[in-house]
Parts: C-alpha cells; sequence; structure tokens
C-alpha cells in the first residue's frame, strides 16, 4: 500500500525533482505523431515508458515494485496507474484519450491486458533481484539504473520493444564477460 | 462439472502475473507468443509476485485438526505444510494433508448448485434459486422430522447448526466411518469416562497395540507418529536406547510393520492377553499397582497365562515374557482400538487394556485424561442405524448432508433409505455417492476458500482462513445457513462473534495473533481417574472366542486405507497413486491371503477372489503375503466408488458391501465379517505394485542391527564400513574429483563449496509415506494412471521400498521401510554417460538434470544401480491428452519454481533444488551465506517423524554432517565407490536377533 | 593379377559367359521380384507409420517399463550393425588375404554392409525420447556454446558408425566402376546413361586398371581395422556401464565374433534366393557357400565360447550381482529368450562340422535363418534381460513386454533394408563382373567382344 500511496517526486512538486535530477539539461519526449509507425510491441493503452521514466523520471521500481525483491519485476496495479492519473489528466487531446482509457478500466473494474514482451521459456529462471543487485555492486550504480543492461534504455523508448536476444548465448556471454557461474542448474531446474 | 475454465477466468483464479502462466507452459514449448498480463487492480499487500505468502489455517482432511501453512503464489495455493505452532502436528504433515489442494482444485467439484429435475437428471440452478427451494422445503418439512448429517464437526460451524436446527425444530448428527464406539465405551467401562484420552507416545518406554493403528488412520495419527519416533527411534528421546513397540493384531498394517515384534493373536482376544499380562505384573509385583486395583485379583487370577495362552493361541512363556518386558520398562503405554476392537467385546477389550495401563501406573503420566479428544466426538453408529430406520419408515421429511458419505460407507441400507426421505439436500462440493441420490446440491466452499475453525481437543482452537478466491461458483455453507435462518451477516461475523466471546479484551490483536499463529493452543489440565469396574463383565466377554457376522467360513478384517481412508482420499489423483505402505498396491483394491492359505487354494497374486457375505460380495485381486494370519483374509476400504469423479468412479471393489448395518453392543460398527471366499478364475492382468522381489545381496541396501549391537557401537565405529575405493583406483577417481572442481571455479562459485547431503533415519521412517506425496506436490510430478502404473511407469522421484523382516521360520516380524531417491553420488555413474551433458555435476555436489538440454537417450537410468532416475513416455502435461496429469484446473497447483516436464525428458530427486536456490537468492539480498536450516526440502519438511535431515556436508557445524559420522550411517551400494550424498542410519530393531528379509 | 586357376567355375564359363549372365541380372524384373519389392515397401510403410505415432504420442506406445529403458530398438541397432560387418570383411580382409573365391560373393556382401549400416544408423534416432534434437548428438558450433559429451560411449558410437559408412560406401563404389562401365556398354535408354554417369568415364585401359587395383588395395587395407574396431565402440556402449552383464572387458571381441556371425548368416540368407531367382549357379556355386559355412562354424564357435565363458567368470568371480544377474538370465522370466539365443548361436553352428549340411544349401539357408533369429536374441537378452533383472537394487521388478509400436519399427527397419538391396541388384550388377573373370583362366581365342 505505502507503495501506492507515497506519489513519485514529480507529481509533488515537479521543480524540486528536476534540480534533484542529474546536471544534463532534462529528457523532453518527442511528440508522436503516427503511432503506427513506431517501432515495438503495440499495447492497448499507448503507455509511454519515455514520458514516465524518461521525462517524468519515475524510478522503474516506483512501478515494477518487486523487481529488487523477487524473481518477478512486478507489473504495476491499475491503482498505481491511477494513483497519479486521478490528478494527471494530460497535456495533449492524444494524451488525454490514453489516459481516459485508464481511468475508464479503473472504473470499470477492468485491467487492461498488456502484451508481454520480454518472455522466457517455462524451463528458465531468471531471478531479478539476483541480477540488480550483482549488477548494482558490480557497476556501482543505483538499482534503477540497472535494468537497461538487458532492457536497454527504455528511458528513451516510446513504445518498448525487445532489445535483447534473451537467448541463452546471450545470458551465457554475460556470465562470462562478469565471470559469474555458468553453472546449468542456476538457471535450469 | 467438469467444464474446464477459460484462459480469461484462469488467469483471474491465478491473480495474475505472468510468472504462473509461464510455469505451466510444458518444458521446451516455452510461453506461448500472445501471451498477456493482466495486472491487479489493487495491489494485495501481503503478495509480491514471484515470491511465496503463507497462510496459515486448519487442515480439514480428517478431524485431528493439525495446523498447516498454506503456500500461495500469484494467488494459487501451491503447497500445504504443516505449521510449526500448532502442537498437534509440529509442523509436520501426512499424505492426506498434502493431497487437500488436489480437493481444491479438483476438476471434477460441484461448480454450482444443481437440482434434481423432473427427469430424474441434475441441471444447473442460480443460488437464490436454490435457497429458495429450501426455505420452502424446511417450512413444510417443519414437525415432520428435520436431520443434519454432517462429518465430524467439533467447530463454530458445527454449533450454527446445532443453532439452525433447534430453530426449525430439527436435529443433528455426525457420523464419521470410522468411529471410536468402543474406545468411550471402554473408557467408560473401566474410568467411569466416556472421554478419549491424549496418549503421550514420545514418553514411553515400551509402546503395545492392540490392533489400534496409531500411525495411520486411529485418532490422530501425525502427532503420534511423531510422539512415537521420539520414543522407539534408537537414539532419539533417550541416549542409547529405544522404546520397544509390540504390536498385537491379526494383520500388519502400516503401523504394525513398524513393530520390534509382531504378535498374531486370534482376532477378538486381544483383550484375553492384556488381562494376562496385567495378572503376571500384580502377581509378580512387577510394578508399583495403584492400590485400588487390588480388587481386579479375583478376575485376574481366573486370567493367567496358562489358562488364556490356548484361547489367544500363543504359548504362555511369551505372554509371561511380554508382561514383564510391559512392567519392567518402566513406561509401557498400551493402546486399543481397530481391528482388536470389532466384536462384540470389543468395549472390554478397551477396559482391559485400561487396566494394563492402569497396574503399571500409566493412567495419568502416558495417558491423559481431560483433553477429549474430539475425533472420536461423533454420534455413534447406533445413532445412525436409528436415523436409516426412521428414514426407511418415512419419519425423515428433509436431510441434509455435509462432510459425510454414508451413501458409500452403508451401501445397502442409507441407500435404500435414502429414497424414503422427502426431500435431500446435499453441501457436498464433489458428487459423491451421497450427493448424486440427494434432489438438491449447494456446493460447500473447499476448507482453504472459506472461514471457520475447529476444536481437536479442549485447549486447542484450529482457526480456518480463506486463502485463495473461491475457483468455482459454489458458496460456504455457514453463510448459507446463515441466510436460510434469516439471520443478517456472513458466517466470518458469526465466528469472530463466537471468538469474541471467548476473548473480548483487545479482540484485534487476539483475532489477528490467532490468525497468524492458526489457532490458539493451550494444555488442558489433566483429569485423575480411578478405576470404576470391578472386572465383572470380563468373565463373560471373554468367555470364548467371539463369532462375527456372517455365517461363511473366513474371518474377513475391512480395514481403512491409510491413505484413501472411507474412501474420502479416492479422488485425488496423488492419494490414488499413492502405493500403499503395505502392499504397495496403487490405484485399486486387493484382498491380503496368507501364502499358506494361497496353496490351499491354488491361488496366485492377481488372481480375482470372490468374497461373499451375507449383507454383499465383492470381488478382490489377492496379493499373497505373510503380513496377515493364515486364517483371516482382509481388504481396504476406500475404493470402489459408484460417483465421486473421474479419479474414483468404478474403481476396484467397495470393501464396504461386505459388512452389515447393525450396530454392535457398544453402539459402535463391526469391520470384521465372515465370508465365503471363492476362486473367479478371472485374473487381474497385473496387480498394480511397486514392489519388488525383495532379494539381499549383502550389498548393505537395507541395514538393521538388534538394540544390544547398537548399543555397543561407540562414535567413530563403522560397522558398515566400506572400502570405497581400492587402493588402484584413488588416483583416478580424485583426478576426476580435481576435474569436476575446477570446472566449478568460476565467478561466485570461487572457493569453499556446498556439498548438499540427506541423512535418512531408519529407525524414525514408518513407511508412512508422506514425504512422497510432498514431492509430487513440490516438484510438479505427474500422476500416470493405473495402466501405467502397471507398467511401472509411476514417476514418484523418492519412493518408499519395504523390507520384511523375517525370523528363522521365515515368518514376518515386522518390515524396514527404506526411502529411495537419488543418492546425488559424488562420483555417479550416469554423468559420464549422457552424451549432452544434460546429467553432469553440478559445483555444489548435487547430480544435476537439464530438462530442456536432455534429449532422451535414457543411458543415465540404466547406469544408474539405484534405479531412482523416471522418463516421460508421454507428455503427461498436454491438454485433452489420453494421460493428461493435470486437467484443469488441477494445474492451478503446479509449483512455478520447477518446470513441467516435457514427453521424452528424464526426471530425478533434485534435492529440491528450486528450494536451494532460493535460499540462496535470499541469503545473497541479505549479503550473507546459506545458514544450516535455511533449507529444507519438501520431504525432510513434512515427515512427521522427522527422520530426514538436509543440509551441507562440507559445513562442519551442520546436523547433517553429524548425522552422516553416525556410527550407524551408511551408504546404499557402497561398494560400487558412486560417494552418495545420502547416508541411512540403520533400522535398529529391539529384539535379540535382528533378522533381514 | 594372380593366376590361381579357380577351382569353382566350370571351363565353359568365359568371359563372355560372365558378362552376359551377370547382365542378364539387371534385365527386366520378373514377378518374384516385385513380390519381394512390394513386401519389403509394405513394411517399410508400416515402419513409417508406426515412427509418426512415437513422434507424436511419445515412446509411452513401446514396451518399455521400467527399469528397462533399452529395449527393442536398441536390440535392431546392434543386430544390424552386426549384419553389417561380414561385407567389409569379405570384401576387404579376404581381398588382402587373396582368397579368390570371395569375388563371387563380396559384391552382395558389400551391399548388404552399406544398407544394413544405413538401417542401424536410424534406429539410435528413433529411440531417443525427443527425436527432433537429434543434432545434439552431433558437435558442431552453436550459439548456446554447448558441445557433446566426448565422454559418452554413445558419442563415440556415433563417430565409429558414421566412419565404417563412409568407409564401406566408398569401397562398394569403387568395386562397381569397371562393372558398371561394363554393363554401361551393353545398356540402353535412362539406364545408359546413369551407368555413364557412375562409371565416371572408365575405359579400361591399363592406365587406369594400374590406379584402380592400387587405390582398391589401399582401400581395402583402410578399412581392414574397421571391421574390428566398430563393433568393439558398439559393445563398449554396454561394456562401459556398470550393469551386470554389461559391464565386461570380453565385450569387443565377444562383439565383433557375433557380428562376423551374424553377417555371413545374412550374405548366405541373401545369397540363396538371388542366385536362383538371377540364374547364378554358375558363378555363385556350393563351394562359396561352403566357405561361407566355414566363416559361420569358426566365428559360431567364438561366440559359444564367450557364453561358457560370461557364466564361468559369473561363477568364477564370486561377485554376487554377477551371478544373480546370469542366473536370472538363464532361469529368470527370460529364460525361453536366453536358451534361444544359446541353442542357435552356440550349437546349431556345431552342425557346420558335417560336409553333407555344409555342401547342402537348402540347409545351409535354413540354418541361417537360425543364425539370424540367435544373433537378434542375443542382443535382446544381453539388452532387456540385464536392464529387467539388474540385481543392485532389491526393487527391480520389470514387466516388459514388446508392444506393436516395437514391432511396427522392427518390420520398418527390415524393409527399408530390403527395398535398398533390391533395388541394388536390380540395377548395378550384383556379381562383380571383373573380378570373377580376374579368376577366370585367360582365353585362348579371340578376346570377348563384351569387355571393351
Amino acid at each position: 500500500m505505502v507503495l501506492i500511496l507515497a506519489l513519485p517526486p514529480v507529481v509533488l512538486n515537479g521543480q524540486q525533482a528536476q534540480s534533484a535530477s542529474s546536471q544534463t539539461s532534462r529528457y523532453q519526449a518527442p511528440v508522436i505523431s503516427d503511432t503506427g509507425a513506431l517501432k515495438g510491441t503495440r499495447q492497448p493503452i499507448f503507455f509511454r515508458h519515455d514520458i514516465h521514466a524518461g521525462q517524468d523520471q519515475i524510478p522503474c521500481m516506483y512501478c515494477h515494485y518487486s523487481a529488487a525483491v523477487s524473481s518477478e519485476p512486478g507489473i504495476p496495479s491499475l491503482q498505481t496507474c491511477i494513483g497519479c492519473h486521478q490528478v494527471i489528466g494530460g497535456s495533449t487531446p492524444t494524451h488525454q484519450a490514453e489516459i481516459k482509457k485508464v481511468r475508464d478500466a479503473w472504473r470499470e473494474r477492468k485491467a487492461p491486458e498488456w502484451v508481454r514482451v520480454h518472455a522466457l521459456p517455462g524451463f528458465v529462471r531468471f531471478p531479478h533481484m539476483r541480477h540488480i543487485k550483482g549488477l548494482s555492486t558490480r557497476l556501482g550504480v543505483d538499482a534503477n539504473e540497472t535494468c537497461t543492461t538487458c532492457h536497454g534504455d527504455v528511458k528513451h523508448t516510446t513504445q518498448i520493444e525487445q532489445v535483447s536476444t534473451l537467448r541463452m548465448g546471450w545470458c551465457v556471454r554475460c556470465h562470462m564477460k562478469n565471470e559469474v557461474t555458468r553453472d546449468c542448474s542456476v538457471c535450469h531446474y | 462439472m467438469t467444464d474446464s475454465i477459460d484462459r480469461r477466468r484462469f488467469l483471474k483464479v491465478l491473480g495474475v502475473t505472468g510468472a504462473g502462466a509461464a510455469a505451466v507452459s510444458a518444458c521446451g514449448i516455452g510461453p506461448e507468443p500472445t501471451e498477456r498480463l493482466i495486472p491487479y487492480l489493487v495491489q494485495p499487500e501481503d503478495q509480491i509476485p514471484g515470491t511465496a505468502t503463507y497462510y496459515a489455517t486448519t487442515c480439514r482432511e480428517c478431524a485431528a485438526g493439525c495446523g498447516v501453512r498454506v503456500r500461495v503464489r500469484e494467488g494459487r495455493a501451491v503447497k500445504l505444510e504443516g505449521n510449526p505452532d500448532s502442537p498437534i502436528n509440529r509442523g509436520r504433515l501426512c499424505a492426506r494433508g498434502q493431497a487437500a489442494i488436489q480437493g481444491l482444485y479438483n476438476p471434477d467439484r460441484v461448480a454450482h448448485p444443481m437440482v434434481r429435475n423432473a427427469s430424474g437428471t441434475f441441471e444447473e440452478i442460480d443460488w437464490d434459486g436454490a435457497l429458495q427451494r429450501v426455505t420452502a422445503k424446511v417450512r413444510e418439512a417443519q414437525g415432520k422430522g428435520i436431520v443434519f448429517l454432517t462429518g465430524a464437526e467439533q467447530s463454530t460451524f458445527g454449533d450454527l447448526v446445532d443453532e439452525w436446527m433447534k430453530q426449525v425444530g430439527g436435529r443433528r448428527l455426525s457420523y464419521e466411518a470410522f468411529g471410536f464406539e468402543a474406545l468411550r465405551a471402554g473408557n467408560r467401562l473401566a474410568f467411569g469416562t466416556a472421554t478419549l484420552p491424549t496418549y503421550d507416545f514420545a514418553n514411553a518406554k515400551y509402546v503395545l497395540s492392540f490392533g489400534a493403528d496409531f500411525l495411520d488412520t486411529w485418532l490422530s495419527p501425525v502427532e503420534f507418529q511423531n510422539g512415537f519416533s521420539r520414543a522407539h527411534a534408537f537414539d532419539a528421546g533417550r541416549p542409547a536406547s529405544m522404546a520397544k513397540f509390540v504390536y498385537v493384531a491379526p494383520r500388519l498394517s502400516l503401523t504394525g510393520m513398524n513393530a520390534d515384534e509382531w504378535i498374531a493373536a486370534k482376532p477378538g482376544t486381544e483383550g484375553l492377553l492384556a488381562l494376562a499380562m496385567a495378572q503376571v505384573i500384580m502377581s509378580e509385583h512387577l510394578a508399583r499397582v495403584p492400590a485400588d486395583a487390588s480388587r481386579l485379583v479375583s478376575v485376574l487370577a481366573a486370567h493367567t497365562p496358562r489358562a488364556v495362552a490356548q484361547m489367544i493361541g500363543i504359548d504362555e512363556t511369551t505372554i509371561a515374557r511380554l508382561g514383564r518386558e510391559f512392567a519392567r520398562s518402566g513406561g509401557g503405554l498400551a493402546v486399543a482400538g481397530g481391528m482388536a476392537t470389532q466384536a462384540a467385546n470389543g468395549a472390554e477389550v478397551v477396559a482391559a487394556v485400561n487396566i494394563l495401563n492402569y497396574v503399571v501406573g500409566s493412567v495419568g503420566t502416558l495417558v491423559k485424561f481431560g483433553a477429549d479428544l474430539s475425533v472420536g466426538a461423533t454420534n455413534t453408529f447406533a445413532d445412525l442405524t436409528t436415523l436409516t430406520s426412521d428414514m426407511t419408515d418415512g419419519r425423515v421429511a428433509l436431510l441434509f448432508v455435509h462432510g459425510t458419505n454414508p451413501a458409500h460407507s452403508l451401501p445397502g441400507a442409507f441407500q435404500q433409505a435414502l429414497a424414503k426421505v422427502g426431500y435431500k439436500v446435499s453441501f457436498s462440493s464433489y458428487l459423491d455417492e451421497t450427493a448424486a441420490s440427494c434432489d438438491l446440491i449447494l456446493p460447500d466452499h473447499h476448507p482453504l476458500e472459506q472461514w471457520g475453525d475447529s476444536r481437536p481437543r479442549a485447549g486447542v482452537i484450529g482457526l480456518q482462513q480463506p486463502v485463495v478466491q473461491p475457483v468455482f461458483g459454489t458458496q460456504p455453507t455457514g453463510d448459507v445457513i446463515l441466510k436460510l435462518s434469516g439471520k443478517t451477516g456472513t458466517f466470518l461475523d458469526y465466528l469472530q462473534a463466537k471468538w469474541r466471546a471467548r476473548h473480548a479484551a483487545n479482540f484485534d490483536q487476539y483475532w489477528m495473533d490467532s490468525l497468524t499463529k492458526g489457532g490458539v493452543y493451550s494444555d488442558a489440565p489433566t483429569r485423575p481417574v480411578r478405576l470404576a469396574t470391578t472386572g465383572a463383565t470380563f468373565s463373560t466377554a471373554f468367555a470364548e472366542v467371539p463369532s462375527w457376522g456372517g455365517d461363511g467360513d473366513q474371518t474377513v478384517v475391512v480395514f481403512p486405507h491409510p491413505a484413501l481412508h472411507d474412501g474420502r482420499g479416492a479422488n485425488k489423483p496423488w492419494l490414488q497413486e499413492l502405493p500403499d505402505p503395505v502392499s504397495k498396491i496403487a490405484w485399486h483394491s486387493w484382498v491380503e491371503v496368507h501364502p499358506d492359505t494361497a496353496a490351499k487354494w491354488g491361488l496366485a497374486t492377481g488372481d480375482l477372489l470372490l468374497l461373499q457375505s451375507k449383507f454383499g460380495g465383492q470381488k478382490f485381486p489377492a496379493w499373497i503375503t505373510r503380513s496377515v494370519r493364515p486364517d483371516v483374509l482382509a481388504v481396504p476400504t476406500g475404493q470402489g466408488h459408484s460417483a465421486y469423479g473421474r479419479y474414483a468412479k468404478d474403481r476396484s471393489a467397495n470393501a464396504f458391501e461386505l459388512l452389515g448395518g447393525q450396530a454392535t453392543v457398544y453402539g459402535g460398527r463391526s469391520f470384521i465379517v465372515r465370508t465365503t471366499a471363492s476362486k473367479t478364475g478371472e485374473h487381474q492382468r497385473r496387480i498394480a505394485t511397486i514392489e519388488g522381489n525383495v532379494r539381499d545381496l549383502g550389498m548393505g541396501t537395507t541395514e538393521v542391527l538388534t538394540l544390544a549391537r547398537a548399543k555397543a557401537l561407540h562414535p567413530g565405529d563403522h560397522p558398515f564400513h566400506f572400502e570405497e575405493t581400492p587402493e588402484y583406483a584413488k588416483d583416478a577417481v580424485e583426478w576426476w574429483a580435481d576435474r569436476q572442481r575446477d570446472k566449478a571455479e568460476i565467478g561466485n562459485y570461487k572457493g569453499e563449496q556446498p556439498r548438499w547431503g540427506l541423512a535418512i533415519d531408519l529407525s524414525k521412517c514408518t513407511g508412512c509415506s508422506a514425504c512422497v506425496t510432498a514431492c509430487y506436490a513440490e516438484n510438479n510430478i505427474a500422476t500416470v494412471g493405473e495402466e501405467l502404473t502397471e507398467r511401472r511407469r509411476e514417476m514418484a522421484w523418492l519412493r518408499l521400498e519395504r523390507y520384511w523382516r523375517v525370523d528363522e521360520h521365515d515368518n514376518v516380524q515386522g518390515a524396514v521401510s527404506q526411502p529411495m531417491l537419488c543418492q546425488q553420488c559424488g562420483n555417479a555413474p550416469c554423468e559420464p554417460v549422457c552424451p549432452v551433458y544434460a546429467a553432469y555435476h553440478t559445483p555444489d555436489g548435487l547430480n544435476g538434470q537439464v530438462y530442456n538440454r536432455c534429449v532422451g537417450t535414457r543411458y543415465c537410468s540404466n547406469n544408474c544401480p539405484y534405479k531412482v532416475r523416471y522418463f516421460n513416455w508421454y507428455n503427461y502435461a498436454e491438454k485433452g491428452g489420453k494421460y493428461e496429469a493435470f486437467p484443469e484446473p488441477l494445474s492451478l497447483l503446479l509449483n512455478p519454481d520447477v518446470t513441467v516436464r516435457e514427453k521424452g525428458v528424464m526426471e530425478k530427486c533434485t534435492f529440491c533444488v528450486q528450494r536451494i536456490r532460493g535460499a540462496q537468492n535470499q541469503a545473497r539480498l541479505e549479503n550473507r551465506n546459506v545458514r544450516d536450516g535455511d533449507i529444507v526440502t519438501a520431504c525432510q519438511q513434512t515427515c512427521p517423524s522427522e527422520a530426514i535431515v538436509f543440509g551441507d556436508l562440507n559445513d562442519r557445524n551442520s546436523r547433517v554432517f553429524e548425522l552422516a559420522g553416525n556410527p550407524r550411517g551408511y551408504h546404499v551400494l557402497a561398494g560400487l565407490n558412486t560417494k552418495p550424498a545420502i547416508t541411512y542410519l540403520a533400522r535398529v530393531v529391539a529384539q535379540d536377533t535382528a533378522s533381514n528379509g | 593379377m594372380a593366376e590361381t586357376p579357380s577351382p569353382t567355375t566350370p571351363t565353359r564359363v568365359t568371359y563372355d559367359y560372365v558378362t552376359r549372365t551377370i547382365a542378364r541380372t539387371l534385365g527386366t524384373p520378373s514377378r518374384g521380384y516385385f513380390l519381394l519389392l512390394g513386401a519389403a515397401v509394405t513394411l517399410l510403410g508400416i515402419g513409417i507409420i508406426t515412427l509418426l505415432y512415437l513422434l507424436r504420442y511419445g515412446l509411452g506406445l513401446a514396451g518399455y517399463s521400467h527399469p528397462v529403458y533399452w529395449a527393442v530398438f536398441i536390440t535392431c541397432f546392434v543386430f544390424w550393425v552386426g549384419i553389417a560387418h561380414s561385407g567389409t570383411l569379405i570384401s576387404a580382409i579376404l581381398f588382402l588375404f587373396r582368397s579368390g573365391w570371395r569375388t563371387a560373393v563380396y559384391r552382395t556382401a558389400e551391399a548388404m554392409t552399406v544398407f544394413a549400416v544405413m538401417t542401424a544408423g536410424l534406429f539410435p534416432l528413433i529411440h531417443i525420447g525427443r527425436q527432433w534434437y537429434f543434432y545434439w548428438l552431433i558437435p558442431y558450433p552453436n550459439e548456446r556454446g554447448l558441445w557433446p559429451n566426448f565422454k559418452s560411449p554413445l558419442i563415440w558410437d556415433e563417430f565409429a558408425i558414421g566412419t565404417y559408412f563412409t568407409v564401406s560406401t566408398l569401397f562398394l563404389i569403387m568395386g562397381l566402376i569397371p562393372d558398371i562401365a561394363a554393363v554401361r556398354d551393353l545398356a540402353t535408354g535412362w539406364r545408359k546413361k546413369l551407368y555413364a554417369l557412375t562409371s565416371i568415364g572408365w575405359t579400361g585401359s591399363n592406365e587406369q586398371w594400374r590406379h584402380f587395383t592400387r587405390g582398391y588395395l589401399y582401400l581395402a587395407a583402410l578399412a581392414t581395422p574397421l571391421v574390428l574396431s566398430v563393433h568393439s565402440v558398439v559393445s563398449w556402449d554396454f561394456a562401459m556401464a556398470l550393469v551386470p552383464g554389461w559391464h565386461a572387458t570380453i565385450f569387443a571381441p565377444y562383439f565383433v565374433a557375433g557380428a562376423i556371425y551374424s553377417g555371413c548368416g545374412m550374405v548366405i540368407t541373401l545369397l540363396t534366393p538371388i542366385r536362383t531367382l538371377f540364374g547364378l549357379e554358375e558363378l555363385i556355386t556350393v563351394k562359396h557357400f561352403e566357405n561361407l559355412a566355414k566363416l559361420c562354424l569358426l566365428t559360431g564357435s567364438i561366440v559359444g565360447y564367450a557364453y561358457a565363458c560370461e557364466y564361468f567368470i559369473a561363477w568364477y568371480s564370486g561377485n554376487p550381482t554377477e551371478r544373480a544377474a546370469f542366473w536370472y538370465r538363464a532361469f529368470g522370466p527370460y529364460w525361453w529368450a536366453t536358451w534361444t539365443m544359446i541353442i542357435c548361436n552356440g550349437f546349431l553352428p556345431l552342425l557346420l562340422w558335417v560336409k553333407k549340411i555344409r555342401t547342402n544349401i537348402t540347409a545351409l539357408f535354413v540354418i541361417s535363418i537360425f543364425v539370424n533369429i540367435g544373433m537378434w536374441f542375443e542382443r535382446y537378452v544381453i539388452i532387456v534381460v540385464s536392464l529387467a533383472g539388474e540385481p543392485f537394487t532389491k526393487w527391480t521388478n520389470a514387466v516388459y513386454n514388446p508392444t506393436w509400436a516395437d514391432w511396427g519399427i522392427m518390420a520398418g527397419s527390415f524393409g527399408w533394408f530390403f527395398m535398398w538391396f533390391l533395388l541394388f541388384v536390380k540395377n548395378f550388377p550384383a556379381v562383380s563382373i571383373s573380378e570373377v573373370k580376374e579368376v577366370l583362366p585367360p582365353p585362348r581365342s579371340k578376346p570377348s567382344k563384351a569387355h571393351a
């Protein structure tokens, strides 16, 4: 519950969040005229990571709340969305249209069915927390910065697509590079 | 009923993240491309996707009231585990408890209210309509006889029913197929109290059971087994010592099989034996006999060993010896029940055994009255027979049935009586025989879906909370009754009201504590009892060996199946496929025949034998065994359902058919009957047993020690020591080991490696097979069904091998049960032969099995001397497949942490690697190492006798390391130099000569 | 080459006669031929259908029963590899020994070898649980960076069989070249084109002959060790495992002898009908059969000795599991299989001491059939019975019975083998024209037209 009640910095007061953010000038998400031209998977609601994570600098784990503590990253409950969007209605008509979908869904108590982008076969175990922990200590960065290793530059991606092959060779190469285990039974059981 | 739920609903039930769905997709197939992720509307506070949440509740599979903790993943109940807080089962659970979730997600549950229509078939009906009908029926039936039939219900729900029945002028009757009337009658006879005491097995120094199967079906099996193993196991309770266990009954049950000595007394004469022993004790002043026992002298004098030996069929010296042993042990505990209390003199038998306890002063110390066990707190069988006759005479206009299935356990009489009842309403969640012959079915929630409590004994109340959202359109009967009785609020309100009455102060806190602990636990004060009998009745009761109902020439013992019990387990594939601990037969019924008898009749194992009592006849395939008296046949209950779902229906024969419906003098039911037995000429192609040829080649598979030898052992001794590696092979083996280590020297595996190991104490293992079912539940092991079990394709990663202990005359003395699972060899034969490294050695010393790399050459299994590798001959996960093992919604209980195996791959015990990795992940998050005890394998967790210990053999301080060094420890087939990670501790038998079959 | 005037061929057999007789075998097929071919194809069809079932539903359709995890499929595998052996023996080893009598029979034997290996090679693929991943057994660089386990005898197997297949195929083709050239000059229509192509421009010049004979000699020398190596490696599939009844050092020679024994048996089985069907009585004479019979007698006796040895060691070693295993073999539920094998392989060949039987083709044919049956059962006993009665764990209790799936695949393998064989003998000279001529007295009159 706590997670959901505490609103992210940008909602409370954008200014603070901005000054808090890094020296580089604040990223402005592009205006998308033609969504059809976008790469990546089309979702029931045109959710833009580049606006939420990039422009508004909401930490990844604000929504994907269990990534650092569990094997599953978790997808935000609709309540999490509403937590902000009962306040934020959207600046442009297109945005408003999409946000309206969220509000309607909340009213109808019917969660949107997101299309899965990153999927592993049933015989592979990928504990997110282990990788986030490992990478953040190794690279000495905040946990929220580690996601890019596999998921790509989500903060600047308008519509999410799978950037890594997620194939075994890809996993193994990284494990070799970082000198971590290559024991089969760590992922396969 | 079998309407499978569509994907959307499936995911809704699932509570949803991708994890569950992905895990359900079988190995090699992977998640379907268009997989949807449906988020929660509101995130449940106590659930983290990908992480298990545990909810405490109470097991309702039997009335023992064990506390359980349900592991919930993404809103699905995936596993039941014992609740350590519960004083009853102390965190342990039996096979039936483990299988409870197969009741929850059973594909044959009644999904919605159903009413019998004009054509006599059932049709769906909505809840409001159903309730209106009932209200109407209740109104018109008032005064014409309303009866509410429940199972053992010492609970708030029971109180509610009573209240409602009072309100509508009806009465409640509680019925269990296997009641304990004799026990209550016997206690009244001996001590003037009809209550049931608690039995302190843990502190007994000598256990003597007169037919009481306290390890499998008698009163509170898990609790008793836990206690028993503490007393009976060598070195457990008292250093270098153990309690002897003598079993007196015409056949060896799971309980009897653990006996150090088996006294196969003539059925019905057990009471005489008890009296004779008491006589010996008193005449020889072997114990400080309570003063008031003196009044028994005259009675006992008439029962000297010499006088009764003839009748019992045991020579008097044995009787005298038993008496002396029992008294001299200074802590003798005698229990009576089951087969011993079936005759007209059942109550007297119990009384006689009470006296035996009394004269050695065990009453009050080991047998504590006060905490009245509610297990037997049902109405007597006599009450049920009166009900039956009332029904037949049309004195019952409206009958409600909840949580019991008399139409199966009382096939003839009750069935016919049912027809005479005006209107019959069943609350059963499954279409069992009784429900099938009712007019209206209002399916109840499964106990895991609803609120409730149960009072297994004074001082202990188990609380029961819903752990998953309802799978089907059922409604909790509590709510329904409240509605019907015009009360407001839900059953939860009612429950809380009752609890508030018990503890008003700071109730919310009290309630939350109880919820988290799973109930309130306290000890009831022990009530001293005095001898009430003069024993006058004995002389008449034991005058001659009792004759049984029926007129055949064969004495048939009908005993409760350890897993299926009275048949309620028959719709759960796990329990069907669980081989009976004694006969090792799965999926069908059988009749136990002694080899001599078989020879006389020219009977071979598998031949169908027709047993015909005057009440009914049934055919059973013969199982020829020395574990039964030559003049006795024995058949289990549980099978032979005519309804009750796809797993139970039309399977083998119903043993209850043989029994009569008359109550015995003490109001109980006799489960021993006279029949004629005739060969039918038919033959069951193969008995679906996994029993093997029991030949010991001195390879040291199952080791047994006499108590004397065990006592003589000192730390450092190795009676079973093998020169595991011959001199000439040492270098090669060490080189090989080093190579393995080099391979492992990568990344976070650098440095000290764990070497996971297991220690199994055969002195503790009783063969109850709870571990087997736990393994099925934890590791998504497929059940393959009767046909494939006959072809020995069962997948049980952990099997229990049962070996008879025979004396020099080849008479069975008991048995040793040995759990056989992958030994995770340090020098494993399976690894080098795999052409694709699917079987390989992990750095932490496991024999890894990579399902998705396996191509299925099966070379590994050929080369495994323990034969513990199992092959997926078909795709058991295939939806709609002929051998589908998890038809929806059964698939909801699949463990998302374990791959569901595809056809064509090998599988085997992994030491619950998913738990190991889970613990390692957690430890890493907390920047620490895995501690001893962090990892508990499923088999270890559930083992009621705590025979299994898991840990790191490289950790000098771990429990498993200590046990591995125990003088009794040995490796199976150590001579093959496989260097197993499992250390077995030899079974110790309290006997002069340990004989090994 | 050798001036040994063959005793086998009567004088009226001239170069010309040889060419014509053998060329005649390639003529329009008789009804009998089509009957045989039809039967073979039908069997193959059955096999294919069975295989489709196995792929769809899984190996459970076969009779497997814990702990018998290898059964009829592996039995057939070893059986066919065994068959394959005599071919190279006769063609290569006897060639090096300059034994003239081989010339008339070696072509058949070689063809048999190649097709037998082709058949055997299928079984490891059919018997694995996930047939569609069979290529994981082959070492090839892949994205996962995974390699097969070279410690596993199964991998050795795949190399041994592969090599053997390549070499024996080469050997067959090379021997064929001059003959194809010969028939090319007689053939017409599409066949002429085929032969023109496959005879790779053979003119029979001295130059070519010199290279040919040299090359053939070296290839023979190269092939010879394979005869011993292949079945040794196959035997290690079992000898390397610790199953009592498998784990024996005797296995390699034991298997090789058995292989050649079964091979010769099969050669006799095949030659007898061909001989009559194609009227080659003049070329393939009783003498040939007798020599084959002698070979059977020799190898058969070795096999018999091996059996005796196994049982003796089992007893002599005093190893309880070994003893139990062999007791189970002889007197357990599968006694019938064991005794079939012992009688067919241990005692039957002893009949061949008698010259009357040795020279009676019908008798030989019957015996050869039993040799094949016996050798099939030998593998069945070694594989199935050893696993079923594995005495390590007291809990083994197999109830193995082959099902329609087992028999279906086995039938298919026979169909597959005979289909190829029949097609071969109709389209290529089943008896070596050139080599038969080598052992003929050179013609005094003008050289025959036939041999350009």
